[in-house]
């Protein structure tokens, strides 16, 4: 045992040597490019984990909320259209310990007609479904009353108001021209011709851009005027349900499956973003490519100094083994060079990602189609790639130090 | 003290080199022996079958009575740890440490406490003239000061047997003299056994006996006589060292 302490000591008394009387600029050069290679790991699948968080995020806090109830099959197996005595339902939702609220919606499809200079040249239409809120409980349930552009919210005694996503809209950055309507703006009338038949004017009271373009791709009227268009009450074609998140959706799934919610479709938030999850996933493979580069990059470049410093040092390495020293002594000296650029540069890297580039991208952040995204970090991502990257730099000290360390001494002395 | 019995050495290759040819011989403690030869006549492979630098191909070493040639090699570094004192022609030294840590380095390796093995390296330091220089870099010392350090390494682990690699090739004329008359020094006061290959044939002068290898064999030897001795000491390599007061006090 003291033996082992007395070879550590020894090793570290080296590799104390190598570092405080070697070359400032090798050791400088090669922290910087430990530096990059972490920040390069750390930021791109910062920005990616942060791109997928921000689907996440905004796919509950702005489009379906954490669970929407649709309706089911009726006793003969037929898809229901709505929900049927919907205060009663909510009411019943409400009730379980950890849900916030429940808002109800109609939904119903019709084509938007825009006429901007009401001489029918220019008039563009969209076919869309239009859907309807009850404006105080859906303040409860998505953000979109604080993520207007132009004009205001709608109220619950809004008759003849529309509110519209920006994507609908064709204003404010919106990306997607085809379902749009190029330019529509607060004040503007448009019409809507409900697939019932029933075709209603509307001035456009607001307009809306979360930056997310499934939630901007909505048109909203009250719920009191969708039941005049529609001729029904107390029903509704999907609720949507907000969560405390102290449980997986799942949890409060299976509380409203207790509640009696035995017929209706009920489906978690992940359920509405089918084309996202694919996104996702592609992000995933991209981010453990580039950690697997930045490994590479970071590893190599030790390897390489390492290399260089055990080359350059085969006759003194030689020397040293004459004078009596083990393998191991040599060995471990380098390699603990090798782990101390590799740890120099993490702990540079995690300074300027905390004081440099996250507050940088907490201001700016990036502008992707599925909204802005800061950068953001994961703890456990964090800590894989500082331990990968330890550890590749273990390799990156151990080979070729040993490569030097085991040849004959006479070779490493005389060539 | 040294016995070497019917020594071979064969670097293999494509023509087989027989670099070292049945050499026998024995050596005393304390005897200061030089080895002698042409170039090519085996002087340094001799030099590194003794200090267990390489292994011979066939024949065996004792130090001290201990059979040496057929240690493995992790008992041959603990050995050149405890009992070799290895001087190389070139001043071996590590460029990272400061004189005295290159002196205390073996002592370190060894185990010993900092505070006692930086007292005995300091103390070496002193007795090979550079009590002065102790935490100079090996780039701030000159040629000789190198080659004193490297000495002053080599003895640093008490060992009874010294090995000099043409210790003076790279010196000039009063470095040459410092370092013979330190190492006939050593011999005389404190029993140090050494071996020096030199190709310098005045040199020969500071040792008590020459093993003149040629081809690989032991060719011959010369026993030189004490007034020989002395007048190499007072006349070869003159040097003025009153500059160094602790110098072979």
């Amino acid at each position: 045992m003291r033996e082992i302490w007395n070879d550590i000591t020894s090793a570290l008394f080296l590799f104390y040597k190598y570092v405080t009387r070697g070359s400032k600029g090798t050791l400088i050069l090669t922290i910087i490019v430990a530096t990059l290679a972490f920040l390069e790991i750390n930021i791109i699948s910062g920005i990616l984990s942060s791109a997928i968080d921000q689907v996440y995020l905004q796919t509950k806090a702005s489009y379906v909320s954490n669970i929407v109830i649709q309706p089911g099959k009726d006793q003969w197996g037929n898809n229901e259209q709505y929900i049927k005595q919907v205060s009663q339902v909510k009411r019943r939702i409400e009730s379980i310990p950890g849900i916030i609220a429940a808002s109800s919606r109609y939904s119903c499809g019709a084509v938007i007609e825009y006429d901007p200079d009401k001489t029918g040249r220019e008039t563009r239409s969209v076919s869309w479904p239009v859907e309807s809120i009850n404006p105080d409980e859906e303040r409860r349930v998505s953000d979109i009353h604080i993520h207007l552009v132009a004009g205001e919210y709608l109220a619950n005694a809004d008759r003849d108001r529309i509110i519209l996503g920006r994507e609908i809209s064709g204003g404010y950055g919106a990306n997607l021209e085809l379902q749009s309507l190029k330019g529509a703006r607060v004040g503007d009338e448009i019409k809507v011709y409900y697939v019932n038949g029933i075709v209603r004017k509307y001035i456009i009271k607001g307009i809306y851009s979360t930056g997310f373009p499934l939630a901007d791709m909505s048109i909203f009227v009250t719920e009191n005027e969708m039941e005049s268009v529609l001729n029904i009450h107390d029903r509704a074609s999907k609720i949507l349900i907000k969560t405390d998140e102290s449980y997986p959706e799942e949890y409060y799934i299976s509380m409203l499956r207790q509640a009696g919610l035995n017929t209706q479709d009920i489906n978690p938030w992940i359920s509405f973003i089918g084309i996202v999850i694919g996104l996702t996933q592609t992000f995933g493979i991209i981010k453990n490519i580039l950690l697997l580069i930045g490994l590479m990059v970071s590893g190599v470049t030790i390897f390489i100094v390492i290399f260089i410093a055990t080359t350059a040092r085969k006759k003194q390495i030689g020397i040293m083994k004459a004078v009596g020293m083990k393998d191991e002594i040599v060995i471990l000296s380098y390699v603990m060079l090798a782990f101390f650029y590799a740890l120099l540069g993490i702990c540079l890297g995690i300074i300027l990602l905390e004081l440099v580039f996250k507050p940088y991208f907490a201001a700016n952040p990036l502008i992707f189609p599925i909204g802005k995204v800061p950068l953001t970090t994961n703890p456990a991502e964090l800590i894989l790639s500082i331990v990968s990257m330890l550890i590749v730099s273990l390799i990156a000290g151990f080979i070729p130090s040993w490569r030097i360390a085991r040849q004959n001494i006479i070779k490493a002395i005389w060539g | 003290m040294i016995n070497v019995k019917n020594l071979n050495k064969i670097y293999p290759g494509h023509i087989p080199v027989h670099a070292l040819k049945d050499v026998s011989f024995d050596i005393p403690r304390g005897q200061f022996v030089a080895i002698m030869g042409p170039s090519g006549s085996g002087k340094s492979t001799l030099l590194h079958q003794l200090g267990l630098l390489d292994e011979p191909t066939s024949g065996q070493i004792f130090l001290d009575s201990i059979d040496v040639s057929k240690l493995s090699d992790r008992k041959r570094a603990a050995f050149r740890l405890r009992h070799l004192g290895y001087v190389f022609q070139e001043y071996a030294l590590i460029p990272e440490l400061n004189a005295i840590e290159n002196v205390f380095l073996p002592l370190m390796l060894l185990g010993m406490k900092r505070r006692e093995y930086i007292r005995v390296a300091g103390e070496l330091m002193s007795h090979v003239g550079l009590a002065e220089r102790l935490n100079h870099l090996v780039s701030e010392l000159s040629g000789g000061e190198q080659q004193r350090v490297a000495i002053a390494r080599a003895l640093v682990n008490n060992s009874r047997i010294l090995l000099a690699d043409e210790p003076c090739a790279n010196l000039d004329t009063e470095n040459k003299g410092i370092v013979l008359k330190l190492l006939r020094k050593l011999c005389n006061e404190m029993g140090q056994t050494i071996l020096m290959v030199t190709h310098e044939p005045e040199q020969r002068e500071f040792a008590d006996r020459v093993l003149w290898l040629r081809d690989g064999r032991l060719e011959k030897e010369e026993l030189i006589d004490k007034e020989s001795q002395k007048n190499a000491l007072l006349n070869i390599y003159r040097t003025d060292i009153s500059s160094d007061p602790d110098f072979l006090k």
